[in-house]
């Protein structure tokens, strides 16, 4: 019961400050502010305790967000802590990445009212402030039992899966091909939304319970998957979907033209100090960019060709602003950051000859909708246009790229790559390699990082289950 | 029973009756055969309290009890040639018709008789009439004998009547048919009654009218039953008494008597050992009581005492008893439980003729003394024509109070002379003072758990015993914190426990049974009064022979202990070396039958080596055990002792983690459990404490057990029980979905109608407990219980129905609809209607010939929800829609303001619920359609309850209270405490608009149809059976989830009662309770409605999210606020999105009946042939048996299966209303006023009525003020006297009335005043009954005389003065002024938040006797209240001029004087100053 009924309308929505759009393409830092515990209270209180949490019904992991937002209005900070951690591994990660408007935020009751209650902020507040004052995961209850399994991938869905095993007293080791962990937390998502120091204090409390980390090894190439199956009791592979979906029109080849994740992951290692070799660093300063995708990728491409010093970047999307994949928060971010937005358009052709000249462009209207239920663009004759460009970033998002050796060990997959698990039945996500299971990109094609990390959290249980534990 | 009968819902069993009843008395025991005419020619006075059936004669049964017509009966004996001694005895017995059988009963009476040592003189035919039966009553007609018994000469009498009792007692258990009844057999009394009609009783009985049948007491009674099948036996009186009401604990009080037959030893009564039972078990309630009366008159207690102990007055918490009446009661109260419920008794055993009424007053009784000494008590007053000046003595028995004639010292005695007897007879202070002992308590207590569990401990326990987090913070916190139950709103809509998939905890099982319409729940706010929790823990002896050792008792205030007490209770100076431990927890691999067991011979052993106490205990987990749930124990161990005679020996302490909220304690007090101890919940407290989540300083464990008590009282109140004693044991539960061997073993008597989950299956949910709760990296659950989570319990308005209706309404796309059907209609099975499908009654018929939607909407109503509860914009939106598809919106109980009468925002139903808020003539003669709510499916037993922040202006004006101030509704309608009340007020409805039918709402549990049946009876046009699953408003959780049945149960029921009664023709039958879409429509209407009622449906259409905070003022969508800014930014519901979803419904109706081959939908209503069982998704699914819901009970499908009949016309036509409206319509048409005179009898109901209605429908309820009619009445007159009476309209009575003068009355001016020949003292008499101007809202009544109880109930706007007045007066008062020139009963002002009273306080009590809550009191000084001094003497002068009363008078004249001992009674938020201001401000 709220202490106060009608906090939601005496106090309005309100995130942590936001830094000025001038002042924060000038770095790559986070541009939220952080909340303190009186301001996330007040916005704790707005929540209204309804009797059907939209909200928790709506999150991918189903968080207890009003039980924790009570918590958090009363003070309990590290009991939130634990709460939030009941049912998500990386909170602070998904209160910083989810699409909040398009999941909880977006089914808050307040969200036709006046304003959702501010879920992501609080939720990045109660695991970035409890941690700070040092609350730690309560392992005091676990018992060791001696099993081990192997993860392959340290990104959302491993580190989940990491994190449940842990959880039930399992050691986990997870290998990873990158210097760091998180995938693509740490080298697709740009720090100015998630700063790498937050997937390095992940790291230290995961180590913290157990955890293992192998990095810089790529199963398959520095160690055989083999030797995995065969060393450990378990194995759950959560490789994440690496290859890269393509527009399928001319001149996608030419130089100029990038694919979203190469050009993402060039700029981390930069940031990061790794290795360029490994991933060269692609520069769009002074460049005229054109960024051809809606969803998150494309946004995050966005800002960062601005933060690099493009000299324009113009977003172009297929459909109409309503029926963007993306979350509304980043469009607006990236506007403010100066880029310009083009909907209902669909490239045709890359045009250019050595290099990129232009997109050309056909207007489009929403048709009916498709087997998705989504509503299809429908292109408009005589409506097409050429809009210059010195480059052009392909955000279209990724498709599943099983490694080979995955048929070796009689773990299939479906003709569209995702690998085949086991929907029901007493040990979700279990491969038809009853030692493996799998979870995350790999299983479902790409999606959010929320739903990996569900995905990586049942498939821990389903293992163990499966080692009776 | 034949197997068909077993397989429905009609139970014989269940039948409820109240009635008119009465005595004459010689007080001089001198006989005359006056005495029997007058009280046969009362009995038909009183006909309108008794239900007529169609045929016009037959009645529910009405009769005689006579003080033995020695002349007469030695007389007619004589003449059959019988030899009679100088002592003789006679009975009356019914035989069989057949021959055969009737002289096996003659003989075995014969034979019992002889054994006994008592010579059979002979047997008489008497002489009977058949003409004047009825044709129902003639069907059943026994053969009528006399038998004659003669005394051995020197017997003496009483000794004699002993072993007639004996005889008749030995012979019952010998008969062999089911006919045979022995109406009585004594030499004091004899009995005449019969299925008839009053007024026929001498023409049946041509005996009766024999000048020769003289006898000095008659005591007469007339049935109203809810049920037809006619049954001569079940007419009253019985041997001693008539009894006027139902005895809600009957079950407890029949196990109870069985169990302690062995303390009923007296040397005055043989061996009554072979009487077994003592009490008869079946029958009818009050025939139970007469029995017990009867077992102890015949042990040798006078009847007098006995019936006091039986039904004992209030004594725990009144504050001004006698300390010695005090301590008769309480050293009684050691020894026997009352039994409670509503009860005016009448009775006599040939020594004594009394009346004597419950503790709370619930049935009225008047009575007069004439001259000739000749006492007359009645239901009501002007039972016989009279002269006033013969009358010397004029009064109403008090709540608890016995009148009583010795008949042999010729003495009147009232009730303190009736004490003054009792409390001498034996030294009870002094054996009480040295036997009881009381558990202490510290001032302050803020321990919980002296040996806190460690954490992962705790957690052990929580996961063993289902204990979520959501359930420690949604009820366990907030009874600590806030020492009252959690509130929610939005019912309940998860799966009934044995449909659910979850681990559901056994009391969940258990449904709460409530009052409704045959007795009222009792006000456990504001009448706490009359409510106790005293538990005694000793040991019962014999009842006959009293002494100090029957006060060797300790009393506890309540049955939830401490640990303090609990470690008090087993300490060294109590129990330490008496008690038993028995551990529930139980290797893991016995059966639960096998555990029972063990449990019950450790207890049984336990009880043999003399211990007292039983300790049940789960206390003490061990790996490899499972603990027995303590419910079953306790049911289990209960009814073992009781079958071994061993019950009364021992007493069972609970020490439990199952029990948390009141319901589980009150289910383990219900199955017999004496105290409970809830460790767990002290645990769980200590351990949020320990999280800092709650101030520790706070004495959580005692708030919490505050809470407890208030919810305890609530659920006792709702069955209309005031002491825990009382309702322990008495199993006053519906157990829906467990299998009959665990009812058997545990709960026997409980009904318990579909079976369910078995042993096995309450086994295997412990093990999946258990082995979460050693499983140390399991977490404690969430819940979901209360709200949905996801993985936690199915919410069937879960976000994703919510969120696909709304987006169907919005865009009006049929398509859309239907994703939201397919999710409501395809869910996991969550009701009843899930385990049915649907069967074609032939092939599919085109969609195009199947009956239109627009002739299916008008069978839809919207469910009452208040303007209050929604905001004026919810409310009217659906009003418009309603009015648009041609259906009607229900008003709800918060009036309705005017501007939207005639328009299309009207609501064609109003509601009249037991708040009337805003109830006057002109709102009711601008409906189609009244509907009495008598119970609400999410909180029956409760009314309703508004806060005080949904209050605003335009709420207060609508319900005429004050703006900001909460409104709680009563929890019974003040003029319904039984069947023959509810005729009443649906005969005032009918009289105010005799266009409008009346709907009366019940709510599903076992017997609702045969309450409805009554209903029928009582003349009400439609019925709604409401399931659990609806409501829409604020309530306590625990009344949410544990009160109510599924309304497949309640319809079915109704509907199979209805057609095996033949009146299902006479009224429509509605259905409601998460009603959702057209499939849900065709299954209740196969289950019998032909109506439906849609409450959260159409809400959320309008935008509701159902966030169940309705409660709190801050719906965020708009609906359920009055906050101006969310309502006027955030609702946004139009019409049409409510036309959307009806009109979707219907046309998945139409869809539906299509595909089953059906065209018209009045073909599917009844139709259970077409609904087919299916296996369902889980094993305990599969075993629920549904067959008794789809029972046609053997019927022709030609017995109707909907209403035919227009309407349902009252017996009474009510001839002198129907003259007045012929003679004053003129002058009301014309506006004109004028003066007429009418005489006025008892039997002329709701006078005044029919006129305001007339007046209403013309000229509003104000209209006519400056014209009025003054009718000028003499007599007495019926009950409801002025109800809803206008403005314009003045009633001057001279004579006295009954019940509800002024009822609803809002403006006018109503005068009664005795006949200036009285022969009695006004002032000291009562002049009006009970329950006058519930309801009002204005105008004006000067009473000269003394008032009933509750006294202006609920005024809102009356100005009133009266010479005295009962208990509870000026009781939820929220506006108006009453004058009380004379004392006043207890509990004034309780829950008085508006007006205020003047109290002439003469003997300077009254400070004992207001209810200290909300009110205080002042006195009126010269100096600093001038304006109360001339505001009083304004209204006393003006009492004076109407009335001409001569104590007004009296205090006028010596005014200063008198003015020092008054009171200004006001509310405690109210300025004193402001009072008088704002009485202008409204003039």
């Amino acid at each position: 019961m709220p202490k106060h009924p009608l906090q939601f309308l005496e106090v309005p929505r309100r995130n942590p400050d936001k830094e000025s759009p001038e002042e924060r393409v000038l770095h790559y830092g986070e541009i939220y502010g952080a909340y303190d515990g009186a301001s996330a209270a007040a916005q704790a209180g707005r929540c209204l305790a309804c009797g059907n949490p939209y909200c928790e019904w709506q999150c991918p992991v189903h968080n207890y967000i009003p039980n924790w937002l009570a918590l958090i209005e009363e003070g309990k900070l590290f009991e939130a802590a634990e709460l939030s951690h009941q049912t998500n591994s990386l909170p602070e990660i998904c209160g910083r990445v989810c699409p909040q408007d398009r999941l909880c935020e977006g089914a808050c009751t307040l969200e036709e009212a006046n304003g959702a209650v501010t879920i992501g902020s609080i939720e990045r507040y109660i695991t970035d402030e409890a941690v700070r004052q040092g609350w730690r995961p309560d392992m005091s209850n676990i018992e060791d039992t001696g099993k081990t399994v192997a993860i392959v991938g340290a990104g959302p869905a491993g580190l989940a899966a990491a994190d449940v095993l842990a959880r039930n007293g399992i050691h986990a080791v997870v290998y990873d091909a990158y210097p760091e962990i998180g995938g693509l937390l740490t080298y697709g998502i740009p720090p100015f939304k998630l700063e790498k120091s937050v997937v390095r204090t992940r790291r230290a409390l995961l180590e913290g319970m157990g955890v293992k980390f192998v990095l810089n090894t790529r199963i398959g190439r520095d160690k055989s998957f083999t030797e995995l199956v065969d060393e450990f009791d378990a194995v759950f592979l959560g490789m994440g979907t690496y290859a890269y979906v393509k527009g399928g029109f001319p001149g996608e080849d030419l130089p100029g033209v990038h694919d979203a994740l190469p050009y993402l992951v060039g700029n981390a290692y930069r940031e990061l100090g790794h290795d360029e070799a490994a991933a060269p660093y692609i520069d769009m300063a002074g460049m005229r960019v054109v960024v051809l995708g809606g969803g998150d990728t494309g946004m995050d491409c966005n800002r960062t060709a601005v933060r690099q010093g493009a000299a324009s970047v113009t977003c172009a999307y297929r459909r109409d602003e309503e029926n963007m994949p993306g979350s509304r928060r980043e469009v607006a971010n990236s506007r403010e950051e100066g880029v310009r937005f083009l909907f209902n358009r669909q490239p045709l052709e890359i045009l250019g000859d050595e290099k990129v000249k232009g997109v050309r462009l056909v207007e489009t209207r929403m048709g009916a909708p498709g087997p998705d239920g989504r509503r299809r663009p429908e292109p408009i004759e005589g409506s097409e246009e050429i809009l210059e460009a010195d480059a052009v970033i392909i955000a279209f998002g990724f498709r599943p790229n099983p490694p080979g050796w995955l048929s070796e060990h009689a773990i299939e997959a479906l003709p569209s790559g995702k690998l085949r698990v086991a929907a029901l039945g007493p040990y979700p996500f279990q491969t038809t390699n009853p030692k493996v299971f799998a979870g995350g990109d790999m299983v479902r094609g790409s999606d959010l990082v929320v739903t990996a990390v569900h995905e990586g959290r049942e498939a821990a249980k389903g293992i163990a289950r499966f080692l009776k534990v | 029973m034949t197997e068909q009968v077993a397989k429905s819902l009609l139970d014989p069993e269940l039948h409820r009756d109240s009635c008119g009843f009465g005595l004459i008395a010689n007080l001089d025991d001198l006989p005359s055969h006056w005495v029997v005419e007058t009280a046969i020619s009362a009995l038909a006075r009183l006909t309108h309290r008794g239900a007529v059936a169609a045929d016009g004669k037959t009645g529910d049964g009405c009769g005689l009890l006579i003080k033995f017509p020695e002349t007469f009966l030695r007389a007619v004996g004589m003449q059959l040639g019988f030899s009679l001694n100088q002592r003789f005895a006679a009975g009356t017995v019914f035989l069989s018709r057949d021959e055969a059988a009737a002289a096996a009963a003659r003989e075995a009476l014969e034979k019992a008789v002889a054994d006994t040592g008592l010579d059979v003189a002979g047997w008489r035919e008497v002489p009977t009439d058949p003409s004047a039966c009825g044709e129902q009553a003639l069907k059943t007609l026994p053969r009528i004998e006399q038998l004659f018994v003669n005394a051995p000469d020197g017997m003496p009498r009483g000794r004699f009547n002993r072993k007639l009792f004996l005889a008749r007692r030995r012979a019952e258990n010998r008969f062999s048919d089911a006919d045979t009844y022995v109406a009585s057999l004594s030499s004091v009394t004899i009995s005449y009654k019969g299925m008839i009609m009053p007024a026929a009783l001498p023409q049946f009985y041509p005996d009766l009218r024999d000048p020769r049948m003289e006898s000095s007491v008659c005591v007469f009674h007339q049935r109203f039953s809810t049920n037809t099948l006619p049954q001569w036996r079940l007419a009253q009186p019985f041997r001693f008494l008539a009894h006027n009401g139902e005895i809600n604990t009957i079950q407890g009080n029949r196990n109870w008597a069985v169990a302690r037959a062995r303390n009923f030893i007296s040397d005055k009564l043989d061996d009554i050992s072979d009487l077994d039972p003592i009490i008869s078990l079946t029958g009818s309630d009050s025939s139970s009581l007469d029995n017990m009366l009867e077992v102890m008159r015949a042990g040798g207690m006078d009847v007098i005492q006995a019936m006091r102990l039986l039904i004992p007055p209030a004594w725990q918490t009144v504050d001004n008893i006698d300390p010695d009446v005090r301590a008769f009661y309480e050293f009684y109260d050691c020894q026997l439980e009352p039994w409670d419920g509503p009860a005016g008794i009448v009775l006599t055993d040939g020594r004594y003729a009394a009346c004597c009424l419950d503790r709370n007053g619930l049935r009225p009784a008047r009575y007069i003394i004439t001259r000739d000494r000749h006492l007359t008590v009645a239901s009501e007053v002007g039972v016989y024509d009279y002269d006033e000046k013969d009358v010397i003595r004029k009064g109403r028995l008090g709540p608890g109070e016995m009148l009583a004639v010795d008949l042999v010292n010729g003495e009147l005695l009232d009730n303190d002379e009736i004490h003054d007897r009792l409390k001498t007879r034996a030294p009870y202070k002094k054996w009480l003072k040295r036997g009881i002992r009381y558990l202490d308590s510290l001032l302050v207590d803020t321990r919980m758990a002296a040996e806190p569990m460690e954490p992962d401990t705790l957690a052990t326990y929580q996961k063993m015993f289902n204990l979520t987090r959501e359930e420690i913070a949604e009820v366990i916190a907030v009874l600590a914190r806030t020492e009252v139950e959690p509130v929610g709103s939005m019912g309940d809509d998860t799966p009934m426990a044995v449909l659910s998939q979850k681990v559901r905890s056994p009391f969940d099982y258990f449904r709460q049974q409530f009052a409704q319409v045959t007795n009222p729940p009792i006000d456990s706010l504001r009448e706490r009064i009359v409510m106790s929790l005293q538990t005694n823990i000793g040991r019962e002896y014999n009842l006959f022979e009293i002494g100090p050792r029957h006060a060797e008792q300790v009393i506890i205030n309540s049955p939830v202990l401490s640990q303090a007490k609990l470690r008090q209770l087993l300490g060294p100076d109590m129990f330490e070396d008496s008690h038993t431990f028995i551990d529930l927890n139980v290797d893991e691999n016995l059966s639960l039958p096998a555990a029972l067991d063990q449990i019950c011979a450790a207890a049984e052993k336990g009880v043999r080596d003399g211990n007292l106490i039983l300790m049940l205990s789960d206390r003490y987990l061990e790996k490899g055990k499972l603990p027995v749930h303590a419910l079953l124990a306790t049911g289990a161990v209960h009814h073992h002792l009781v079958r071994k005679g061993l019950r009364c020996d021992a007493n069972i302490v609970v020490e439990t983690g199952v029990a948390r909220d009141a319901h589980q304690i009150a289910c383990l007090i219900g199955y017999g459990a004496t105290t409970v101890y809830p460790y767990l919940v002290y645990q769980s407290l200590h351990d949020v404490t320990r999280r800092g989540n709650i101030d520790r300083q706070q004495q959580l464990g005692r708030n919490y057990r505050r809470g407890i008590r208030k919810g305890l009282f609530k659920i006792m109140s709702k069955m209309g029980i005031s002491s825990i004693s009382s309702y322990r044991g008495a199993q006053l539960f519906e157990i829906v979905g467990l299998d009959d061997e665990i009812v058997e073993r545990c709960f026997r008597g409980t009904p318990s109608r579909i079976r369910g989950a078995t042993f096995e299956d309450l086994l295997e949910d412990q093990k999946k407990l258990a082995a979460a709760a050693w499983e140390p990296r399991e977490s404690i659950e969430q819940g979901g219980l209360y709200k949905y989570v996801h993985g936690g319990e199915y919410h069937c308005y879960n976000p994703d129905v919510v969120t696909t209706l709304q987006s169907a309404v919005r865009t009006g796309d049929y398509a859309q609809y239907r994703n939201y059907a397919r999710l409501v209609n395809e869910r996991p099975v969550a009701t009843l209607r899930d385990l049915l499908a649907l069967k074609a009654a032939g092939p599919p018929v085109p969609l195009d010939e199947v009956e239109s939607v627009e002739s299916i909407l008008p069978r839809f109503d919207s469910a009452g929800m208040s303007l209050g509860a929604l905001s004026p914009e919810a409310h009217e939106a659906l009003a418009i829609a309603m009015n648009r598809i041609g259906a009607r919106s229900n008003s709800g109980e918060g009036g309705e303001d005017a501007s939207r009468h005639g328009s299309e925002r009207r609501s064609k139903i109003k509601q009249v619920a037991s708040g009337r808020f805003g109830v006057t003539a002109e709102y009711l003669v601008n409906a189609e359609v009244i509907q009495i709510k008598i119970a609400q499916g999410a909180k029956p037993g409760e009314g309703g309850q508004l806060p005080g922040h949904k209050v605003n202006d335009m709420i207060a004006k609508l319900r005429y209270a004050k703006p900001g101030v909460g409104l709680i509704s009563p929890p019974p309608h003040h003029d319904i405490y039984s069947i023959e009340d509810l005729a009443q007020l649906i005969f005032d409805l009918k009289q105010v608009n005799p266009q409008a039918l009346v709907s009366v709402k019940l709510v599903a549990e076992p017997g609702v149809g045969t309450v409805a049946a009554g209903v029928v009876k009582a003349y009400a046009d439609l019925i709604t059976i409401s399931g659990y699953d609806g409501g829409t408003g604020a309530s306590p959780l625990s009344s949410v989830k544990y009160a109510g049945s599924p309304w497949e149960l309640g319809l079915s029921e109704t509907h199979q009662v209805l057609r095996s009664q033949n009146m299902r023709h006479q009224v429509r039958l509605q259905t409601d309770g998460g009603l959702k879409t057209g499939l849900d429509v065709v299954k209740a209407a196969m289950l019998g409605a032909e109506s439906f009622g849609f409450g959260t449906a159409p809400m959320v259409a309008l935008g509701c999210k159902y966030l169940r905070i309705c409660h709190l003022n801050n719906c965020a969508t708009g609906v359920a606020t009055q906050n101006n800014v969310l309502r006027s930014e955030y609702f946004i519901g139009l019409p049409e999105m409510v036309i959307n979803f009806f009109r979707f419904v219907a046309e998945e109706v139409r869809e539906i009946m299509a595909s089953l081959g059906v065209r018209t939908f009045a073909e599917l209503v009844g139709r259970t042939d077409l609904l087919e069982r299916q296996p369902g998704q889980t094993a305990r699914q599969a075993r629920l048996d549904l067959s008794p819901i789809l029972s046609d009970n053997g019927l022709a499908a030609s017995v109707p299966q909907f209403c035919t009949e227009p309407h349902n016309a009252p017996f009474d036509k009510g001839e002198l209303a129907e003259r007045m409206v012929r003679e004053t319509l003129p002058a009301i048409e014309s506006k004109s006023g004028g003066r007429f005179e009418f005489r006025v009898q008892n039997f002329n109901r709701s006078i005044g009525a029919r006129l305001s209605g007339e007046i209403a429908r013309r000229h509003g309820n104000h209209g006519m003020a400056d014209a009025p009619l003054d009718i000028v009445l003499h007599g007495n007159a019926g009950q409801s006297f002025g109800a809803w009476n206008v403005s314009g309209l003045n009633l001057l009575l001279r004579g006295d009335a009954n019940d509800y003068v002024g009822k609803g009355m809002t403006g006018g001016r109503i005068v009664i005043y005795p006949p200036d020949n009285a022969g009695y003292v006004a002032r000291d008499t009562a002049i009006i009954g009970n329950t006058c101007l519930y309801g009002a809202t204005g105008g004006q009544l000067f009473a000269a005389g003394r008032a009933g109880e509750r006294f202006a109930v609920r005024n809102s706007g009356a100005t009133a003065i009266i010479e005295g007045a009962g208990d509870h007066c000026c009781e939820y008062m929220t506006d108006g002024v009453v004058v009380v020139l004379g004392s006043t009963g207890v509990n004034f002002g309780a829950g008085m938040t508006g007006g205020f009273a003047y109290v002439l306080d003469i003997d300077r009590d009254f400070v004992d006797r207001y209810n200290h809550e909300l009110i205080d009191i002042h006195r009126i000084t010269p100096e600093s209240m001038e304006a109360h001094l001339h505001h009083l003497r304004s209204l006393i002068t003006a009492h004076v001029e109407a009335t001409g009363s001569a104590w007004g008078e009296a205090i006028l004249d010596d005014y200063r004087t008198f003015l020092q001992k008054f009171w200004v009674v006001k509310p405690k938020a109210a300025e004193l100053g402001s009072l008088i201001e704002s009485l202008r401000r409204a003039a």
